[in-house]
This record gives structure tokens, sequence and C-alpha cells, in this order.
């Protein structure tokens, strides 16, 4: 006890340890802890997709309707899609984003730890707000994952919260973007140019571009369907002069670089795996970076 | 303990797998990608079959290599892992083989993707309308024009869920009440547009398969050899019925589409007719429950 006391006043600015409780997850700013934050979200979310495709497997078992009603099933295709994509994948590799990176690169942590944070914590309200649509009335969203017009527009109210949590999780994604990109730039350890960094740090920065390129344009789309849909515009709508096909344009725009987004992250794990347990250095590390 | 040579155990493996194919075989063409009953869709199915090959080929190829490697070179075998690591020799060499193939793919795939858009000189025209949840056909040429729904017995069973004994049906929930009716061996094109949301016309043994756009038309083709009954299905998410709004094409000889295109307009002109082609139209078609909203 008398010997803390002693060394407490000569230290000032001594470290305090991480808080205790929840405030330790609510407030960090460790690329550690919001990695494992990032981790944790995504296990869960997979446990409900998941289940989501229980539930559709189960229907499809026979023929005809045994179990759920159309709209529900169709809903649980529509949700489980989202949630795999935007719930599972993406957060788990910003979660091994987070916990990599700064460690590969040799940086004390990421370049912008509150909007880390940020980041974080705003996907738990955005998949609130749509999985919370699954107990209103009208139902949860039933348009297919694509969303695509005139369809889409014929759902419930579900839609309006389905495209804010769109864009809850796109700002989320951006944000988590905009940290690796500048952590990438700004914080290499002073001896490791930019081909000589690893591989899943070098597919996470083209991840990260290709974040910020498409998921605004993704964003732009899902809010003409929302103007469509409650402010009387006719993008999409033929009898007004628009042209459905051009949602399925814009949509793609994001989709198509959106597969790539999820698979690069991957093909720079196996790229630390694999040269780590073969015990020889990763071959033709340029043209590895250049194909990225 | 007996011990096999591996060289034994492959050419053991490599025997029973030579005998599979009997077994295996009688189920094949319910497994693999329709041949279809047209000329497209045969070179679609023949298009299918090349590139399967070549994929099996690529495959074994990097599969083989790949076992090889880390059975050949295991620790325990005392192998040392090798240090180089660039050879710009071989990077090309393994950029320019998938793109061989690819171009080497591509010219067969376009050609017939060409062929598939060519609707020019059809001898009959049929406008295909997806609404939520049937399809309308109009025979642009002769004008008559009906609605196809799910077949009513089909719906009320699917409507009264397991109770019902569904051995019963031939083709569950792939039967409908009027077929389009099509003669063989003539050029048909199609009209696809919508009247609602987004439909797609597909008939996997005539290979046509097209988006209805509400407020666009897209066109396809068909020639049909053999004489049948062809079915499909609704190809794109729709709503609640999605998977309840089936597409049947009989196909028959140009004799028999003759007459009964004059049966149809037969029942067309007299009133008392026509109220029975509606009745069989309308009344199997379920309450329309709009979506939501």
């Amino acid at each position: 006890m008398s010997s803390t006391t002693t060394a407490d006043h000569h230290d000032e600015h001594h470290d305090h340890g991480p808080q205790k409780g929840l405030a330790r997850w609510l407030f960090t700013t460790n690329h550690k802890d919001i990695g494992t934050l990032y981790l944790w979200f995504s296990l869960i979310m997979f446990f409900v997709g998941g289940f989501m495709a229980l539930i559709i497997r189960a229907e499809l078992f026979q023929p005809g309707m045994q179990i759920v009603d159309p709209m529900f099933f169709n809903s649980m295709t529509t949700m489980h899609a989202i949630v795999m994509i935007f719930g599972v994948v993406m957060p788990a590799f910003v979660g091994l984003a987070n916990w990599m990176i700064p460690m590969m690169i040799g940086a004390p942590d990421m370049a912008l730890p509150r909007m880390n944070n940020w980041s974080f914590w705003i996907m738990p309200f955005a998949f609130a707000m749509m999985l919370g649509t699954l107990f209103t009335d009208s139902g949860g969203p039933a348009g297919g994952r694509t969303l695509y017009p005139p369809l889409v527009l014929q759902g419930g109210d579900s839609f309006a919260f389905v495209v804010f949590a769109i864009h809850f999780m796109g700002i989320s994604s951006v944000m988590g973007s905009i940290n690796i990109v500048a952590t990438i730039f700004n914080m290499r350890a002073p001896t490791m140019p930019l081909m000589k960094m690893p591989l899943f740090v070098w597919t996470w920065l083209i991840t990260a571009y290709l974040l910020i390129a498409t998921i605004p344009v993704f964003a732009g789309a899902v809010t003409m369907l929302l103007t469509d849909r409650y402010f009387g515009t006719s993008f999409f709508n033929a009898a007004g002069g628009g042209d459905p096909v051009m949602f399925q344009h814009i949509f793609w725009f994001f989709g198509h670089p959106e597969v790539y987004i999820l698979i690069l992250p991957a093909f720079g794990v196996v790229s630390q795996i694999i040269p780590t347990f073969a015990r020889k250095p990763l071959f033709g590390y340029a043209s590895m970076v250049y194909a990225t | 303990m007996i011990k096999f040579k591996p060289v034994a155990v492959v050419a053991l493996i490599g025997c029973l797998l030579t005998l599979l194919p009997m077994r295996l075989m009688a189920g094949w063409d319910e497994l693999n990608m329709t041949q279809g009953v047209t000329q497209v869709s045969q070179d679609v199915y023949e298009i299918h079959m090349m590139i399967f090959w070549v994929c099996c080929v690529i495959g074994v190829g990097v599969f083989g290599v790949m076992f090889y490697s880390i059975w050949r070179h295991r620790k325990s075998q005392g192998a040392v892992a090798a240090t180089f690591h660039e050879s710009t020799t071989v990077e090309i060499i393994w950029t320019a083989i998938p793109f061989a193939i690819l171009i080497g793919v591509a010219i067969p795939s376009a050609k017939t993707l060409i062929a598939m858009e060519d609707t020019s000189n059809a001898e009959l025209t049929i406008k295909v309308t997806g609404y939520q949840w049937k399809w309308h056909y109009e025979y642009l040429d002769s004008g008559v024009n009906f609605f196809s729904t799910l077949h009513h017995d089909h719906n009320a069973a699917r409507q009264l869920g397991a109770d019902v004994d569904l051995s019963q049906f031939e083709h569950y929930l792939k039967e409908v009440d009027n077929p389009l009716v099509v003669p063989v061996g003539v050029k048909i094109r199609f009209l696809h547009t919508a009247n609602d949301v987004i439909h797609s016309w597909w008939v996997s043994d005539l290979a046509l398969k097209k988006d209805a756009i509400p407020g666009f038309i897209n066109e396809n083709w068909t020639v049909i050899n053999e004489p049948g009954v062809y079915r499909g299905k609704c190809a794109e998410l729709c709503g609640r019925d999605h998977g309840f709004m089936p597409v049947v094409v009989r196909a028959v000889s140009q004799d028999d589409f003759a007459s009964w295109l004059q049966q149809q307009h037969a029942a067309t002109d007299s009133p008392k007719s026509r109220q029975a082609v509606s009745t069989t139209s309308s009344n199997d078609v379920q309450p329309q429950r709009t979506a939501v909203n």
C-alpha cells in the first residue's frame, strides 16, 4: 500500500491501464480493443445471418410452402445478404485490419483513434435499425438484397429504415477506410517503403480506396430510391421518364467493386499465412502487389 | 499392418473411379444443364460443356501440382524450404496462358450471344407481359391474348400446406391454367415487358431468359425443334408470389397450332365462349393481394 503512494507522486503521466467494464469498450481508442469489438460484432452477426439462412433452407426443404409466409421468406433472403455482407464479412476484415495493420507497419495505433471508435459504434445502431424492422407491422425489407426498383418501392416503411441503415453502414465503412489509408501512409516505420509493406497491408490499402470510391455511389442510389418513394421523384420510374435499369447500373458500380472489397483482404491473409508456414518468402511479391 | 505403396493406392482409387460413372451416369441428365430443344440451347450446352472440361483440366493441373508439392516436400521427409522468389518469365507465362484460355472461350460465347440477339425475320411475334404474379401472352399477328396463372389445384394445395398429398401432382407448382401454345419449326420473336415490377421470363429448355422491365421492351427469339411441354419460372424476384408464377410452353405441330389459333378466335368471337375463356383465366387468379402499400 505505502509503496504505491510513493510511486504515484513522481510520475504524473503514467499509464492507468484501460478503463474497467463497459466504459472500456464504449470509449476505447485502442486499435486492438476496437479490432476485438469488430470481430465480436462480426461473429454475432454471423449467427444472426446464419439463422436467417437456416430459415430459408428449412422452407426450401420441400417444394411448396411449409414454414414461413413468402413475404417473410423474401425478407429473410434480403436481410441475410445485407447482414452477411455489411455485418459479417466487412467488419471481420476491418477488425483484422485494426488488429494487424498497426503491428505490421510498426505503428503504435491507428492514425485516427477516436474516429476508429466512432466508425465501430455506428454499426450496432445501423443494424439494430435494420433488424428492428422485422418486428414492425409491415415486416422487414423484402425486395431482394440488390434493392431493385420498382419492387423495393412496394415495401412497407421498413424501406426507409433500411436506407438509413445503409447510410450509416456506409459512413462507418468510409470512416474505417479513411483511417486505414491515413495509417498506412503516415505511420509506417521509417525503414518501410511501400514496396516492402506486408501484402495484407497492400490489399487493405486497395480495399480502402475501393470503399471510398464506391460506397458514396451506393449511398446516392439508395437516396434516389428514397426520394422516388417519399418525395415524388421519378429517377427509376419509367412512367415519370426515369429508368429502372439505371438503378441497376448505379448499384453494380458499387456491387462489382464490392466483391473485391470482400475478397482482397482475404487474399492478403492467405499471402501472409502460406509463406509463414511454408517457411519461405512469398513468390513474386511485386507482381502480387501490382495484381492487387 | 499392411503397407500400401502410394502408387498402388493411386491405381486402386483410379480403378474405383472408373467404375463410378456406371452408377452416376444414370442421373447425369437430371444433374447437368439441359441440352434443350433449340439450336441455341444446344450451342449453349456445348459451350457449357467445353468450359466445364477446360475447368476440369485446370483444376486437376493446379490442385495436382499443389497437393503433390505439399505431399512431396513435407517437413517430416526432411524437405528444406527453397528461397527463390521472383521470376519474370514465370509471371509472363502464367498471365499469358489464362489470357489465351479466356480468348478461346470468348469466341464461341460471343458467336452464340450474337445469334441470340438476332430477332430478324421472325414469323410469329408474341408479347409477354409480366404481372404480379402471372404472365400475359399476346399473339401480335392474330390478336389472341390471355393470362397464364398458376393452376388452380396447385394454388389451392400450396395455400393449404401440409394437409395435401402432393404426390397427386406430377408437376407440382409448375402447371398453369392456360399454357403458351407455339408452333415448332417457326422462328418466334418474344417481346418482353412488365406491368408492375421487373420480372424475368425463363424457359431453360429453350435457352430463353430475358428481363421484363416496366416501361421498356426487351426481345429474344427461338425456333423449337421438337413438340413437347417446356416449363420455366420467373427469374427475377418480383414480390410475394415470385415462386408461384410458372411458365408453361406447349410446342405443337404447325397444323395443330393453326387449329388452336382458330379455336381461340372462335372463342373470342362468340360472347358466350369468351365468358368461358375469361373465367378460366380470371377466376383462377388468386385475389390480388398487393404486397404491402
